[in-house]
């Protein structure tokens, strides 16, 4: 037996040691040598944990209140490691405005996603942990030099909470023969509880930190690319009750999966050819019980919210036939912006006009490398008047609201 | 407006709108993704000229390896093998209309591979394409990562 056991040792050894050295091994057998791993993961380099990241600062002037602002808004820091050819782990760290102190206002970390992706294919794969839903067009692609203004288009911060990440499992393909992605996605639901008015629904993210998951959510998601267009068309149902039975029956509200549920439904569209390029969106939202939130939070919630932009934007380095520009981009843009906050509000609901908003922003972004770019903007505002209801310090005790409202803006970005 | 008619309402526009662009879209453009679905021989793939006969470009789909591989017949008669794989952090690249973009932090690719969009900095693997009388012959390498 020893014997035995001795010399299917050798012979292991002498295989892999013949393995490295033999000189008529095929690449793809060379490769499964090199990496150690089974002919599923040839094509891919032996590397497998990746480190990137980006970033953002920025200055603004806001000219009604005569105060100037600047900050490190985030720094983010993305690693992913490769197990095999068909899990992969993807992680982004955020830091928020530089510094977070114990008990003191004012920057945030926090993870953006953290998932594993097992993938059934090249075209197929499913998420499951903190996921960013494909939602609207900044959520999923949220990076500084991806999108133009200094600023995120407030109808993707206020009315979808870009950036947006639950817990949950996410499945992403692709229609065989067909540009057309679809995902569909499974997450916690969200807490009306925790709504606040003036920022739509997004103070009720759980964004994986104890989650309420006695509610869920669904999401899906169409893409189609055709030409140069991109066109989405996605939706989102949750429940924002996570409490127990008991516990919502006492407070007037459902509870269950989907109790107390929110609606979301968006269709935008991409265009870029020859340095010129446009996009569009409209977003709307409904929470058909808002009066039941109302009445047990006080909360003063909308019942429905809007949102919607469109931005032309135009590269003047693209035709310009120069080595030295290549890799540079030097674009104008224009964006206008609509939304309001409470569009419908329940019976015993408070309108605030402050919220039905226009925004109009231009600006500039250069980029001398395509990961790198300097924006500036200026973004010019428009409200409703305001409530006097909702104001606890009427003039003269404060100055009076001003409807109009200018702004400029200066930052830096990077990806890498 | 209550909740059911809300959904009613709601779904109803979604697929009206969903299923028009859809559909106009498909009409004017035709099957816009032509695919050929094959194994490899070692780091080699065939395919046969015939499949290229009716579309200047190709998906190919390879079982059980890490990329697929977009196929184009170039102006000039030859051949152009991209391995769609996005250069920054290894995710599978989807077919636009114009090129090749990454999902997971928005890399975009033009049809040669160059870089549109970061966080990308490196064009898509070019593939050695031998050209022989009755296929195409694509030599598979191994993608750098990150």
């Amino acid at each position: 037996m020893k014997r035995v056991l001795v010399s299917l040792l050798t012979l292991l050894f002498y295989f892999q040691v013949s393995a490295q050295q033999y000189p008529v091994l095929t690449p793809a057998q060379k490769l499964v040598i090199r990496t150690g791993e089974d002919s599923l993961s040839a094509g891919i380099a032996k590397n497998k944990t990746i480190v990137s990241g980006y970033g953002s600062a920025f200055y603004q002037r806001d000219f009604n209140k005569g105060v100037s602002t600047a900050t490190l808004e985030r720094a983010v820091f993305f690693i992913g490691h490769q197990f095999n050819s068909k899990i992969t782990f993807f992680s982004e760290t955020e830091i928020e405005n530089a510094k977070v102190e114990g008990g003191e206002p004012g920057g945030e970390i926090a993870l953006e996603q953290a998932y594993l992706q097992f993938r059934f294919s090249n075209s197929t794969y499913l998420v499951a942990g903190l996921f960013i839903p494909r939602i609207g067009m900044l959520n999923e692609n949220h990076l500084p030099v991806n999108f133009n203004g200094v600023e995120r288009p407030m109808v993707e911060t206020f009315i979808i909470p870009a950036t947006w990440r639950e817990l949950g499992v996410g499945l992403y393909g692709t229609i065989p023969g067909r540009p057309l992605n679809y995902s569909i996605g499974l997450m916690n639901g969200l807490s009306s509880q925790n709504f606040e008015h003036g920022s739509g629904f997004r103070e009720g993210r759980a964004e994986g930190s104890f989650a309420p998951a006695n509610n869920l959510a669904v999401t899906g998601a169409l893409q189609y690319f055709v030409s140069d267009f991109r066109f989405q068309v996605s939706g989102y149902m949750g429940g924002t009750v996570g409490l127990s039975q008991k516990g919502a029956d006492s407070l007037g509200l459902n509870s269950g999966g989907f109790g107390t549920p929110l609606y979301l439904g968006e269709a935008s569209m991409q265009y870029s050819r020859g340095g010129f390029s446009a996009k569009a969106i409209g977003t709307y939202v409904s929470m058909p019980d808002a009066y039941k939130v109302n009445k047990a939070y006080s909360n003063n919630v909308f019942e429905n919210m809007y949102g919607a932009y469109a931005e032309l934007a135009y590269n003047f380095f693209e035709n310009i036939h120069n080595k030295k520009l290549e890799e540079q981009e030097f674009v104008a843009f224009a964006r206008y912006e609509m939304l309001d906050m409470n569009s419908k509000i329940p019976k015993n609901g408070i309108y605030d006009g402050t919220l039905k908003q226009q925004h109009l922003i231009v600006g500039l972004s250069y980029l001398p490398i395509r990961n790198i770019i300097i924006k500036t903007d200026v973004r010019l505002l428009h409200t409703g008047p305001q409530n006097p209801e909702l104001n606890p310090n009427p003039n003269p005790v404060a100055a009076p609201y001003q409807q109009h409202n200018s702004f400029f803006n200066l930052g830096i970005g990077y990806s890498f | 407006m209550n909740r059911r008619s809300f959904v009613k309402t709601g779904c109803s526009a979604c697929v009206a709108i969903g299923t028009g662009l859809f559909l106009s879209t498909l009409e004017s453009c035709g099957p816009a993704v032509s695919t050929f679905k094959t194994s490899q021989s070692g780091m080699k793939v065939s395919v046969p000229m015939t499949e290229l006969a009716n579309s200047d470009f190709k998906l190919v789909k390879l079982k059980n390896f890490g990329y697929d591989v977009g196929l184009q017949k170039q102006p000039d008669g030859n051949y152009l093998a991209l391995a769609l794989i996005c250069t920054h952090a290894n995710n599978p690249l989807s077919k636009t209309g114009n090129g090749y973009t990454c999902s997971l932090h928005g890399s975009r690719f033009d049809a040669s591979g160059d870089v549109k969009r970061g966080p990308a900095e490196r064009s898509l693997t070019k593939l050695p394409v031998q050209q022989l009388s009755d296929r195409l012959e694509i030599q598979l390498q191994e993608v750098k990562v990150g």
